[in-house]
């Protein structure tokens, strides 16, 4: 009883909810159609009030919590020092309207604020409705013995009917309260919406295993749908392009277009299990002669923007990679929506087209023409048939998806001239970044050496030199000289200890990564663990890459994330050196932001090295350091 | 006193051999390489051995690891290690097998002769030296592990000279306090590290040292 009070009362929410957009979307139509902005910001912090209201109920009444997803309030406009309020590149005399202005910003540009419309527009007929699904079954049981034709059956069914009610109501309390923390929670994680217990049931798991691959089938069928779209304007541009002359839709179709052989390859080659990289050439530079002028081809053109555009329609159409995606974009359409669109035409026809309706004709007596629910006119198989149909559909599924990512791949992949055009320009840039590192290594070298060591090395001669001269005439001055000409010598060492261990540290020579990686751990102000699988050296250059980086990613640790604890693994998997770093500090880590990671990702990347970190707010932080070993380098010189 | 060398520059072995002579030490052999240090270790049997880390043929730690596997051949044999650099893994190393007799110097420490010479003397009559550094390292880098917490300023650097091999006179001398007081700190720090008290110089750096070691590999 009390779940479907719950329920009644989750049901209320979604009415208010969805009463109260209607408010807010009237008044709309003032703010955003006759440009009275003003009129913005109240009714959005009023739809906020009722998602609210939303929130504090679903957990009052579920246990179910939701976060509040809002990005913070902009701050209020500062007066400068002149008097002015600024915003952007405005300067105003009053605060109230960069205050407005800004509020705007916060409230239209934060995705929270539009999660929150739509729930409060979809929640009745979707997710709220759930939640009194059960009592409107509940009303239906107690009512079926009057209107059905035999009492007794009447009974029966009416009893049975409450019954589901009674049992479904708190699940259809849960489905809302999830329902409601998905669409009011901010965007989650799947793990934050799913309980464990769920996930692990059988019949679930198989409905699982059985239904993605055709619902995936049936988004890339929709996509291939698309394509016809896409084409048609790509018909559309060439043909204007170099029909009409207008060549300025040329690149426009060409790669403005890409973005949905691009979806294709990023997001949905993944769902398929065949890995498809972008093929496209790099943009080449624009390069200028010394007269001023810029070459693109065998034309030289006065001003950039020109050569720009020139270099972009001879860098798109010079291409392979261009024409083979066009070609793409109207044979997938065919092609790749029949081979997504099978199965799923089979599971959809199947059950809506047979089973579905001749179970709804069954029940309610009614009579639908001769088209569903009916077999070749016949309806006894429609059943059967039915279910036959989508279980083929089901089963094919799995090699539909395989099939159909390799046909991507087919036109949408590199072919041998783009992967080589790719690495070469990738190995020009990380040639490019090691001679540039390499030459500022030697630099701060250098300097370390000529205003440490050598400097102390003069004055340690002159030094001699005065102890020289006083030996005869004055002894005890002698010998306190001596003493300080000791500690120079002293402080010299240890400066040129310091720069050494900078160039190459000697634990590294001497006993090879794992070991060296060993005595960082020892040497670091956090407790570090190294574990490893490594036996055995890797070439010189590699080893310090990758020491360097521990020792860098180790600093992070302690200094960034403050961490405690670091776990260091080196392992080699089949000509591949990994080197996990993992450190329980407060994460956050932003690879965009810190110059350490990109110096890191530079350093690793001269041996096709790459880095990889993982670091959600509140840790773990964690760096995956990949370096390709097995290849034999060419002969690198490290003296 | 018979000592064997091995140092592989010219000049410093020499220097050392000079050094070492003058102090009324007896070369019993000044190698150059890794395998001739084995054998001369193995020939001689010398009351102290004064070893490079890095030996050909390798340039590696040829040095380090000739001495230790003298010393598992010989439990006890006295080995002063010196290096470019210290590094905390060698020490422990060294330390594994806690029978004594074992330093580990920067090289940098032979300018001063008369405490190089002390340490070669300490180490060769069972003693444990290791190079301040080491020393430093291991105490800066755990500045708030558990029981080193409870130690005063001055328990640390008693501990910290401790650690080096000095007995409690010379700490009374290079801090300018009575030995009455250093014997106060120690106790204090033995019972605060929760060890028992010993008169014997070597087990105490041991114990101290096998503290701060198990402080870092247990965490």
């Amino acid at each position: 009883m009390k779940a479907l009070a719950k329920g009644a009362g989750l049901f209320g929410l979604a009415v208010i909810g969805f009463l109260g957009s209607v408010l807010v979307i009237a008044s709309f139509a003032p703010g955003f159609g006759l440009g009275m902005v003003f009129l913005l910001p109240a009714p959005i912090l009023f739809a906020r009030k009722a998602a609210g209201l939303a929130r504090r109920y679903t957990l009052a009444w579920t246990g179910v919590s939701i976060a509040t997803p809002y990005t913070p309030a902009p701050p209020p406009p500062v007066r400068q020092p002149d008097g002015w309020y600024r915003r952007d590149r405005q300067l105003y005399r009053k605060p109230w309207l960069p205050s407005m202005m800004a509020n705007l910003d916060w409230l239209l540009g934060d995705n929270a604020t539009w999660r929150d419309l739509a729930w409060m527009l979809l929640s009745p007929f979707t997710g709220g409705l759930i939640a009194v699904l059960p009592a409107a079954l509940i009303g239906a049981g107690i009512s079926m013995p009057f209107w059905l034709d035999q009492r007794w059956a009447g009974l029966l069914a009416g009893a049975l009917t409450v019954l589901i009610g009674l049992f479904t109501a708190p699940y259809a309390v849960r489905v809302t309260a999830r329902f409601n923390k998905r669409m009011l929670g901010g965007p989650l994680l799947r793990s934050d919406v799913d309980d464990p217990r769920a996930v692990a049931h059988p019949m679930r798991e198989w409905f699982g295993r059985a239904l993605v691959p055709v619902l995936k089938l049936a988004v890339l069928f929709l996509t291939s749908i698309l394509g016809v779209l896409v084409f048609a304007a790509t018909v559309a541009g060439l043909v204007l392009g170099y029909g009409l002359g207008l060549f300025f839709l040329v690149p426009m179709v060409l790669e403005d277009l890409r973005w949905l052989a691009d979806w294709r390859r990023s997001s949905l080659a993944p769902w398929t299990g065949v890995s498809i990289p972008r093929p496209y050439r790099p943009f080449p530079e624009v390069p200028r002669s010394d007269d001023g002028l810029y070459r693109v081809g065998k034309n030289l053109y006065k001003t950039h923007r020109w050569a720009m555009f020139a270099q972009r329609a001879l860098w798109l159409t010079k291409d392979p990679a261009t024409w083979r995606e066009v070609l793409w974009r109207g044979t997938d359409p065919i092609i790749g929506g029949l081979i997504a669109g099978v199965p799923v035409l089979l599971v959809g026809y199947g059950i809506w087209g047979f089973a579905l309706p001749r179970v709804v004709q069954l029940l309610f007596d009614g009579h639908s023409g001769a088209w569903y629910g009916h077999v070749a006119g016949q309806a006894w198989p429609a059943v059967p048939v039915g279910l036959l149909l989508a279980w083929v559909g089901i089963a094919l599924a799995p090699k539909a998806l395989k099939l159909h990512g390799q046909w991507s791949k087919l036109l949408l992949g590199a072919n041998t001239d783009a992967v080589l055009a790719q690495r070469v320009e990738q190995l020009t840039v990380s040639r490019a970044e090691a001679s540039n590192a390499s030459a500022a290594e030697l630099r701060r070298i250098e300097r370390d050496l000529h205003d440490g060591t050598q400097a102390r090395l003069v004055a340690l001669g002159l030094s001699l030199a005065a102890i020289e001269r006083l030996m005869d005439t004055d002894p005890p001055a002698a010998k306190e000289l001596i003493g300080k000409t000791r500690e120079a010598a002293a402080t010299a060492l240890r400066e040129l200890r310091e720069v050494v261990r900078g160039v190459h540290p000697p634990v590294l020579a001497e006993r090879g990564l794992v070991d060296a990686v060993r005595a960082l751990a020892l040497d670091s102000p956090v407790t570090a663990r190294v574990s490893t699988t490594v036996t055995r050296r890797f070439p010189d250059p590699i080893e310090a890459a990758a020491y360097f980086a521990v020792a860098e990613a180790l600093g992070n640790a302690a200094r960034h994330a403050e961490a405690a604890n670091v776990d260091i693994s080196l392992d080699e998997t089949d000509d591949l050196l990994r080197i996990v770093v993992r450190d329980d500090g407060h994460g956050g880590a932003d690879p965009g932001r810190g110059s350490g990671l990109r110096g890191l990702a530079r350093r690793l990347g001269i041996f096709d090295g790459t880095v990889a970190i993982s670091s959600p707010p509140g840790g773990p932080t964690e760096l995956t350091m990949e370096i390709p070993c097995a290849s034999s380098l060419p002969r690198t010189s490290t003296s | 006193m018979r000592v064997v060398l091995a140092e592989d520059l010219y000049l410093l072995r020499e220097g050392l051999s000079q050094l070492l002579r003058a102090h009324g030490f007896e070369i019993a052999a000044a190698v150059e390489s890794g395998p001739e240090l084995s054998a001369a270790l193995a020939e001689h049997r010398p009351d102290v051995a004064v070893v490079d880390v890095r030996l050909p043929p390798s340039y590696t730690d040829e040095g380090l690891r000739a001495a230790i596997e003298a010393r598992r051949q010989v439990p006890g044999l006295p080995v002063l290690v010196l290096s470019q650099h210290v590094e905390q893994l060698y020490a422990r190393e060294l330390l594994a097998d806690g029978s004594g007799g074992v330093g580990y110097l920067l090289k940098d420490r032979v300018l001063n002769a008369d405490q190089f010479i002390d340490a070669v003397n300490r180490v060769a009559s069972g003693g444990t030296v290791m190079d301040p550094d080491v020393i430093a390292k291991l105490l800066a880098n755990r500045p708030a592990a558990g029981r080193i917490d409870q130690l005063t300023a001055r328990e640390r650097e008693v501990l910290a000279l401790m650690a080096e091999g000095r007995s409690n006179a010379a700490i009374s001398q290079r801090l300018f306090v009575s030995e009455g007081a250093v014997g106060k700190h120690t106790a204090s720090i033995f019972t605060k590290l929760n060890l028992s008290v010993s008169d014997d110089d070597n087990r105490r750096v041991l114990a101290v040292l096998a503290y701060l070691n198990s402080l870092r590999s247990q965490a």
